[in-house]
């Protein structure tokens, strides 16, 4: 139970390339953050930094207040579940389970109720006597939680301990770390390439690309509020729209014209282009496929051609482009729609869409950064 | 030479592709090469750049350093005791006394004899008593080479070990600085099997590279610029000292003023050098493209048995060569095995020249490495062959493509680029296949025309078996045997250069990784 | 019908490429192991000692196994059975260390290191002779005293032979080194609890390399025995019967020597035959 402070924390390698840039957070005690963003993103790089694998060529790491980066990693009270898994293929369950125990002397008999007891937690007692190799995918990534869970470590860390799971053991398994970490109640570091899985899991999310960090967050926060056009892209399937377009200020009312269709600004995000002072000016809008519509007769809407209808069961995506060949995407739950209106849905159907001014997200073309954080 | 872009590249026929990779590749040797030294250029600047650095390190540790850092320019360790690291110190300490008592007492000497090799030779000395001459023994050039250079390398651990020394100073100093504790010698014990633990593992190994490779190495290269052979062997007879590049100018001038008359080195090389270039490439290929098809007749589907075929190639692995070769080596001789029975079966009258005429002795040897080779590079080749991806194959069978095109297409590539640095090592070993050779044939039937610059040569004598031959010769002309062996050095560098640094450039597109 | 017929086609194509291939693996078969059927023939043959031009014996007997009992033989063989065990160990022990710490640690001098060892082995072995039988003269370690000089220079150099044991611990996943560093076991116990273990196959593979490397070593162990019989190994001690001038009267002891030289060396390698392939071939770990 701890906190995890990083200050200025940079990786270079060898061939000066920088793989993490000043890396700034503080994680708080029993805080569950997740590291997310596409690959050679830095996110692994900077998690085997605080786990002592890999070296850390500037800043500090702490750990519950002390400096850590000199310490091996058998010495910074952490534990950790790789990607792989990587369960020693010649030891059995139970003693892979019991090796750190084994390692730091503890006697035989409490390796013992250890090892049953986190065992029963995880329903791996049955497989206790069997090598790694007669384990399916998902055993092993039990016996992988387990090995970390006897540690009683400080600090818990996974390295996309999901990604190598079937859709369905995925869902089940991120379930089951939820109820991991009520249990454990410790700090965890979790690394992971899917949104829904940091969205799902994180009291933060720390959001990276090449290195940088984009946004740091809980995941409401990202989600409402995304920084910049990288994070508002990476958070929420399917992806954000994204339409060049212009803010127009008419003294102190706001609009946006994608389209040339003008649409108003309203609620708090007017409000708070007012509280800036915002000018006309061009910008890139961005708006959730769930909160784009079909128009209502008689309003302005936005004139769309039907290219691809997903039915996904519970909604529906459609894939529409517009006079200008803009491909924008919308979320429309299943029941909305009637049977006469759903099977309309084929491709070259003509669409009106639209979508409320509160919903909307502002973004700097040239900087890609939100305009109202 | 006109660089096509990828899109005109796909435009050319069959043939111009073929025309632009070749000349590519010939192109790229004098570039790769000229980019090689382009780089040891920038490492040796880099290299220059950084001593200076160091030297200004060493300085600036000096006039910063508190007063144990001083202390510990002359000192060695002082610091590191002063500060409570004693066991380091002591080592430190217990080093640089070694180092100076080693000075003193011999290293000194030998230094100091290093620059000619020794002043007096053996003289005679007329003894009155017994009324005769006896010979009385005075400096020893090969040792003076072997200890000087031993001395010289002593003198470089010192100075890096004097240079670890001052650097950990500033690192104590920098660290007491920073308010945080040193290791302790327990500590500094611990990390030996912990994240130390490669220094440990290393040790041993390296220092027994450093005795009896590196050093050797070190010492031959140098006897091929001094006059050291039978007649001046260093201590008994008379003294070596340097000569140069005399040695090098002897091997490559086209004809030497000997005492046996007018000779030629440089004919005598050159044949020698075409023998092992073809040897290395026939002995390479040929045990490659063999050994590939039996493991692939043997590994196709629906042989049976296939642990047994396998087996009986791999038992002739487990005997020594020295007994297949030196049988087989009889068996094919004028009153060999074979010519007995082929002539007692009225097959031929006379004994069939396996080793006595040249060419046969060639294609003989040839053919005997083939038998030796295969098993090895079946067994190697069976395990790449078997971790070829089948859905590669079911997708050329979709595709239409029949069992040779499938081969042609897939296998030979993939195993190609697998293999790539192992045919590398076995051209460059099979120049230096002393056994085979020396085992079979010794080099011969002798080669009258090339031999006498240095002894008697063969048909089959490699550059290997040539510098043997030197060196146990008659004159056992060491001086001549080290360049021999610097110039096979030269060549292999030059072939793994060419290989490495051309080679991947060209096999891009058949990136099966 | 049709497709039957065609079925019929392939199946009939196949049997007879096959065919062919069986043929092929017999001949090959017969070529690889007649010269050692011929040995083995001509060891038990008492008629003559010299080369002849038949191959079954027209008398058996074991005459030629005594003689080699009351030549040096014996010598020979025990010199190269101690230096071949003592090898063996030593060999190992070192070629370990090293490959596992070029496969396993990134320190700075790794590559520098690699590189050096690269450019050292593109010179001649044969070049260091001279020298190395000088360095055990003075120590002496030759003639009579050669066994320990060759295993000295044996085992000291062996350390260069890095390759194939570093590329079997290259595929080793460093994920489990990683995972046993956290679990809080040294690099020392990563090694001799995790990686040991999984690394049998390479560990038996050297041993064996190791240990067949000397019945075979020839040129440098006649270097440094200089004519002395008491130093020989097998392998110069056997060659010494196959000069111009001895060979008729040694030429069956020869056969005789190579059965006995080769029968243990072969048993003990077809019992590890497996992990001799596994070696050679770079096996992967499962898991």
């Amino acid at each position: 139970m701890a906190s995890v402070k990083l200050t200025g924390v940079k990786k270079i390698y060898d061939n000066k390339v920088v793989a993490v840039h000043d890396f700034d957070l503080d994680i708080k005690d029993k805080e569950f953050v997740v590291f997310v963003g596409p690959s050679g993103c830095g996110k692994s790089t900077t998690l085997r930094m605080i786990a002592g694998l890999e070296d850390i060529s500037e800043g500090t790491v702490e750990i519950d207040g002390e400096v850590v980066n000199d310490l091996q990693p058998k010495d910074r009270g952490i534990a950790m579940v790789f990607q792989n898994y990587a369960l020693y293929p010649h030891m059995s369950v139970y003693d892979n389970i019991a090796f750190s125990l084994r390692l730091s002397k503890v006697p035989e008999d409490v390796v013992y109720d250890k090892v049953t007891k986190a065992a029963e937690t995880l329903g791996i007692t049955e497989y206790l006597m069997r090598k790694p190799r007669a384990l399916s995918g998902g055993q092993r990534q039990r016996v992988a939680i387990g090995r970390a869970m006897v540690r009683d470590s400080k600090v818990f860390l996974m390295d996309e301990p999901l990604s190598n799971l079937d859709a369905k053991l995925r869902n089940q398994m991120r379930a089951e770390i939820i109820l991991l970490r009520e249990k454990l109640d410790t700090t965890f570091i979790y690394v992971t390439h899917d949104q829904t899985e940091a969205m799902t899991l994180g009291d933060r999310i720390v959001i990276m690309k090449d290195g940088y960090i984009m946004q740091v967050g809980t995941p409401t926060e990202v989600f409402e509020m995304p920084k910049n056009l990288f994070v508002a892209g990476f958070i929420g399937a399917p992806q954000m729209n994204f339409i060049n377009t212009k803010l127009i200020n008419e003294g102190g009312k706001y609009y946006v014209t994608p389209f040339g269709v003008k649409l108003p600004v309203e609620g708090e995000k007017a409000e708070m282009l007012a509280a800036k002072n915002v000018q006309t000016r061009d910008i890139v809008l961005g708006v959730r496929p769930e909160h784009i519509r079909l128009a209502e007769a008689g309003e302005p809407a936005i004139k769309t051609k039907l290219l691809v209808n997903e039915m996904m069961g519970s909604e529906i995506h459609l894939h529409v482009s517009t006079e200008d060949e803009t491909r924008l995407i919308v979320r429309i739950p299943t029941v909305d729609l009637s049977k006469e209106e759903r099977n309309a849905m084929v491709a070259g159907h003509e669409l009106s869409v639209t979508f409320e001014g509160k919903v909307m997200h502002f973004f700097d073309p040239e900087s890609s950064e939100n305009l109202l954080v | 030479m006109k660089r096509y872009s990828d899109m005109e590249y796909l435009r050319l026929s069959k043939w111009q592709k073929f025309v632009y990779k070749l000349v590519s590749f010939l192109v790229g040797i004098p570039l790769g090469i000229g980019h090689f030294f382009q780089k040891i250029g920038i490492a040796i600047k880099d290299g220059f750049l950084k001593i200076v650095a160091e030297f200004k390190d060493i300085g600036v540790t000096f006039i910063h350093g508190d007063w144990k850092t001083k202390v510990s320019y002359v000192v060695m360790g002082f610091g590191n005791i002063a500060r409570g690291q004693v066991l380091r110190g002591l080592l430190f300490l217990l080093f640089e006394a070694v180092f100076i008592f080693y000075m003193i007492t011999t290293g000194g000497y030998w230094l100091s004899k290093l620059d000619n090799l020794g002043d007096q030779g053996p003289v005679e000395v007329y003894d009155p008593v017994f009324d005769s001459y006896k010979t009385e023994y005075h400096d020893n050039s090969f040792k003076i080479l072997l200890y000087g250079v031993l001395t010289v390398f002593f003198i470089v651990a010192f100075i890096y070990t004097w240079r670890v020394n001052v650097k950990q100073n500033k690192i104590s100093e920098e660290i007491i600085r920073s308010g945080k504790k040193l290791r302790s010698g327990k500590d500094d014990l611990k990390s030996l099997v912990d994240d130390q633990f490669h220094k440990t593992l290393l040790a041993l190994p390296l220092v027994g590279i450093l005795v009896f490779t590196v050093l050797p190495i070190v010492f031959m290269v140098l006897v091929a610029f001094t006059n050291y052979d039978g007649s001046h062997n260093g201590y008994s007879n008379a003294l070596f000292t340097w000569v140069g590049f005399k040695n090098f100018g002897t091997m490559f001038s086209w004809e030497v003023n000997t005492a046996a008359g007018l000779q030629s080195y440089s004919a005598t090389f050159g044949e020698i050098l075409v023998w092992t270039l073809m040897w290395a490439f026939f002995a390479t290929f040929t045990n490659y493209f063999l050994g590939m098809g039996v493991a692939m007749a043997i590994n196709k589907k629906g042989i049976r048995l296939k642990r047994m075929w396998r087996t009986i190639l791999v038992m002739t692995v487990a005997i020594p060569q020295f007994i297949s070769l030196l049988y087989v080596s009889k068996m094919f001789a004028q009153n060999g095995l074979i010519n007995q029975m082929l002539m007692g079966m009225n097959l031929i009258k006379n004994p069939l020249p396996f080793w006595t005429d040249a060419i046969w002795a060639r294609v003989t040897v040839i053919i005997i490495n083939i038998w030796i080779g295969i098993p090895y590079l079946m067994l190697i080749t069976t395990g790449i062959l078997m971790n070829i991806p089948a859905d590669l194959y079911e997708s050329a069978k979709i595709d239409g493509a029949s069992g040779w095109k499938q081969f042609t297409k897939i296998t030979l590539p993939y195993m190609l680029f697998i293999t790539g640095p192992y045919l590398l090592t076995s051209f460059t070993g099979n120049m230096n296949n002393f056994n085979v050779i020396y085992l079979l044939t010794g080099g011969g039937p002798t080669n009258a025309a090339a031999s006498g610059a240095a002894g008697s040569v063969g048909y089959t004598d490699l550059l290997i078996t040539w510098l043997f031959k030197i060196t146990t010769g008659g004159d056992s002309q060491y001086y001549l045997a080290s360049v021999v062996g610097i110039m096979v050095f030269v060549v292999v560098a030059l072939i793994s250069l060419v290989v490495y640094n051309v080679l991947p450039s060209i096999k891009n597109e058949e990136d099966f990784q | 019908m049709k497709n039957e017929k065609r079925h019929m086609g392939l199946k009939a194509a196949n049997r007879l490429s096959n065919t062919a291939i069986y043929i092929l693996l017999v001949i090959i078969s017969v070529i690889w192991l007649l010269p050692f059927v011929f040995i083995l023939f001509q060891s038990f043959r008492v008629e003559s000692t010299w080369q002849v031009g038949y191959i079954i014996p027209q008398q058996w007997g074991l005459q030629n196994y005594i003689n080699l009992w009351n030549s040096d033989f014996k010598r020979w063989y025990l010199n190269t059975f101690i230096i071949a065990l003592v090898s063996a160990v030593l060999v190992t022990v070192i070629q370990l260390c090293m490959s596992y710490t070029l496969s396993r640690f990134r320190f700075k001098m790794r590559g520098p290191l690699m590189r050096f060892m690269l450019i050292l082995g593109m010179f001649p072995g044969m070049l260091t002779m001279i020298i190395l039988y000088r360095v055990l003269a003075d120590i002496g370690l030759t003639q009579a005293n050669a066994v320990p000089g060759l295993i000295l220079v044996g085992v000291a150099s062996s350390g260069m032979g890095y390759y194939v044991s570093k590329g079997f611990f290259d595929t080793i996943p460093k994920s489990l080194d990683e995972a046993a560093r956290v679990d809080g076991a040294t690099r020392f116990q990563v090694l001799y609890k995790i990686i040991l273990p999984l690394a049998k196959p390479i560990v038996i593979y050297t041993i064996l390399t190791a240990f067949m490397g000397p019945w075979g070593d020839f040129v440098f162990a006649r270097y440094v025995a200089m004519g002395t019989s008491a130093g020989y190994n097998v392998a110069v001690g056997m060659y010494s019967w196959l000069t111009a001038d001895q060979i008729n009267n040694w030429y069956t002891t020869f056969c005789a020597g190579g059965v006995i030289v080769a029968l243990p060396v072969t048993i003990l390698f077809l019992c590890l035959q497996k992990y001799y392939v596994e070696g050679v071939t770079g096996g992967a770990v499962k898991g």
